[in-house]
């Protein structure tokens, strides 16, 4: 079923336009949400919902930012609606986290010495050529 | 019921709290810049099973987090580190150590035995000892042994710190691949002895794989047996450069025991460390064995040869009687009283007249009539130019004919000053070495023969 409205008011304009992709993300993330956990780390489980929410948030992102297709209004009635994370985007917007995988990676309270996550570490910083899958959301690296 | 981390009433066992953990240097890496975490009571000693407060850290790139397995009461009743059950001196198992120092420690193992008995030692340590020096008996045997500081490693070995081998890897399933953090490698082989280790072992010194590998290699170290011989107290020096002189030889075995002769031979590149006691010998053996270095080179030693058999080396003062003669100083040596009192036990008036041949077995040559000084000189004079056979068997025999030989000749030897067996006996030598007045040494050994 769609996602459910939370405002009365039918959808601006270019929202047709939106939908099926937007209908399509949400698709994946519901099968990712009823995964079996066999075979995967415990934490594994869990980087499908964090990287397909950072699809959708993209997928807006972009359409309004970069590419500019859709109006501001139906912008923001994207982040009322909560189809797009709003705090994500407002860390896109900032220099050097354009590519942010996720705000778990960012929040020093989570780590033991507080530091960001090991895949906010640039490759050219990280030695040894290592490859490094983080423990939040799998990123491989998301700066630099 | 009181569930959080710090509720210890009721004398329950004290749960530990520490500032800063006891580690050895391998364990903490080799990267000067540790983020270490601390965590009060994180976890349970492994051996006490009490709560104490678990330190955390990485000690170098690619290695395995490392952290506190006991606590620290338990590595200071042992001396050792923290995570690795090292001794924090050696870097040897408990094993080896306790081994090698003879330090007989019974701690309680079981249950309540060694709670109460963890329980003092701890109220020991926080009344007023220093925290970081070890308890218990390890604390007061610390001495130094070569053998520890031969088996030690030189280098730290972090090998030890690498992660552990990853599990699916060994079946085949790692999905992980070159992320894995885990190591990709053959498992060591099951049947080998070292693979089944136990903390508690290697914590109580019992049945430890490691430590019976260290000591079988420790027995096969080349060592030196004392020789069967007991009357051998003559080391043999060997591998000697051109320029050791015979002071650095006497200052260099002096330490071990009184010195009673030293002979240098040049062109063997030898020399031969004579002592007064064969257990100076035999300490001088062990503590030179392998280790001396004269003059850049490590000298060999090994025993020397009953004196008879000698060769190349001068028969000067190491003749016969070396071995054969009673050392003064023993009950058999005891010193007679002059001639004519020797049986004059009730000081009575008439001298005794066949004195020497009375003597028991036991007593020494009768003193010579004409050795002045006090009674225990006279007593070392040896039948001069003697072949002295055990004094048991042949002593009847030669004793008419020394009375008369020694007395003759032992005047003009005892000119200067009353016969000495050693050098301490000289009394117109002071302090220790004899290096100064090098002349006199030789004079007064060559003296004797005479």
């Amino acid at each position: 079923m769609p996602k459910v409205r939370r405002s009365k008011k039918a959808p601006p304009d270019g929202w047709e336009l939106i939908e099926p992709t937007l209908e399509e993300i949400e698709q994946k993330m519901r099968e990712a949400e009823t995964e079996p956990h066999e075979g995967k780390r415990r934490v594994e489980s869990l980087w499908p919902i964090f990287k397909i929410h950072h699809q959708k948030s993209r997928y807006i992102y972009d359409l309004y930012y970069r590419r500019k297709a859709i109006s501001k209004e139906l912008y923001e009635y994207c982040l009322k609606e909560k189809i797009a994370d709003a705090n994500l985007i407002a860390k896109w917007k900032k220099q050097g986290y354009e590519n942010l995988c996720c705000l778990r990676c960012i929040q020093t309270r989570d780590t033991n010495f507080g530091t960001n996550c090991i895949c906010r570490v640039p490759k050219g910083k990280l030695e040894e050529g290592r490859i490094v899958e983080c423990v939040h959301c799998g990123c491989r690296g998301c700066s630099g | 019921m009181a569930m959080s981390k710090t509720t210890n009433t009721y004398n329950r066992q004290n749960w530990e709290e520490s500032e800063f953990p006891v580690l050895c240097q391998t364990c903490l890496g080799d990267n000067p810049y540790i983020r270490m975490t601390k965590e009060r009571f994180g976890k349970e000693c492994k051996i006490c099973n009490r709560p104490f407060t678990v330190f955390r850290w990485c000690p170098g790139a690619r290695m395995r987090f490392k952290k506190t397995e006991i606590c620290q009461t338990c590595c200071r009743l042992k001396n050792v580190c923290q995570t690795c059950l090292l001794d924090l001196e050696y870097g040897l198992p408990i094993q080896v150590r306790d081994q090698a120092l003879r330090i007989k420690d019974d701690l309680p193992k079981s249950d309540v035995n060694k709670e109460y008995y963890i329980q003092n030692i701890d109220a020991e340590v926080a009344k007023g000892g220093d925290v970081s020096l070890p308890a218990g008996s390890v604390g007061k045997a610390a001495a130094h042994s070569d053998l520890l500081m031969k088996l030690a490693r030189t280098s730290p070995y972090y090998k030890r710190n690498r992660p552990h081998i990853c599990s699916f890897w060994v079946k085949g399933e790692c999905k992980r691949g070159e992320e894995c953090p885990y190591r990709h490698e053959k498992p060591t082989d099951p049947d080998d002895p070292l693979s089944d280790q136990n903390i508690k072992d290697r914590y109580y010194g019992v049945n430890d794989p490691v430590a019976e590998k260290l000591l079988k290699r420790a027995e096969a170290m080349p060592k030196l047996e004392p020789p069967e011989d007991r009357s051998i107290t003559t080391l043999y020096v060997g591998n000697l450069s051109e320029k050791v002189t015979e002071i650095e030889l006497r200052d260099n075995f002096y330490q071990y025991g009184e010195i009673r002769n030293v002979t240098l031979v040049p062109r063997q590149q030898c020399a031969f460390v004579q002592y007064t006691t064969r257990s100076a010998a035999e300490v001088a053996a062990e503590r030179t064995f392998n280790k001396l270095i004269l003059q850049g080179r490590r000298v060999t030693i090994k025993w020397g040869r009953s004196q008879a058999r000698q060769t190349g080396v001068g028969r000067d003062a190491e003749g016969n009687f070396s071995e054969l003669e009673p050392v003064p100083g023993l009950p058999g040596a005891l010193p007679l009283p002059s001639d004519d009192m020797h049986s004059n036990y009730f000081n009575l008036q008439q001298p005794y007249s066949i004195a020497p041949s009375a003597i028991p077995p036991m007593l020494m040559p009768p003193p010579i009539a004409a050795s002045p000084a006090s009674f225990f000189f006279p007593s070392q004079v040896r039948p001069v130019g003697m072949q002295a056979p055990p004094p048991i068997p042949g002593f009847e025999a030669p004793l008419p004919k020394a009375t008369p030989s020694s007395s003759a000749s032992s005047p003009a030897a005892l000119s200067s000053a009353p016969k000495v067996h050693y050098p301490s006996q000289d009394p117109a030598r002071l302090g220790a070495t004899q290096g100064v007045n090098k002349a006199k040494w030789s004079e007064m050994m060559h003296n004797e023969p005479e």
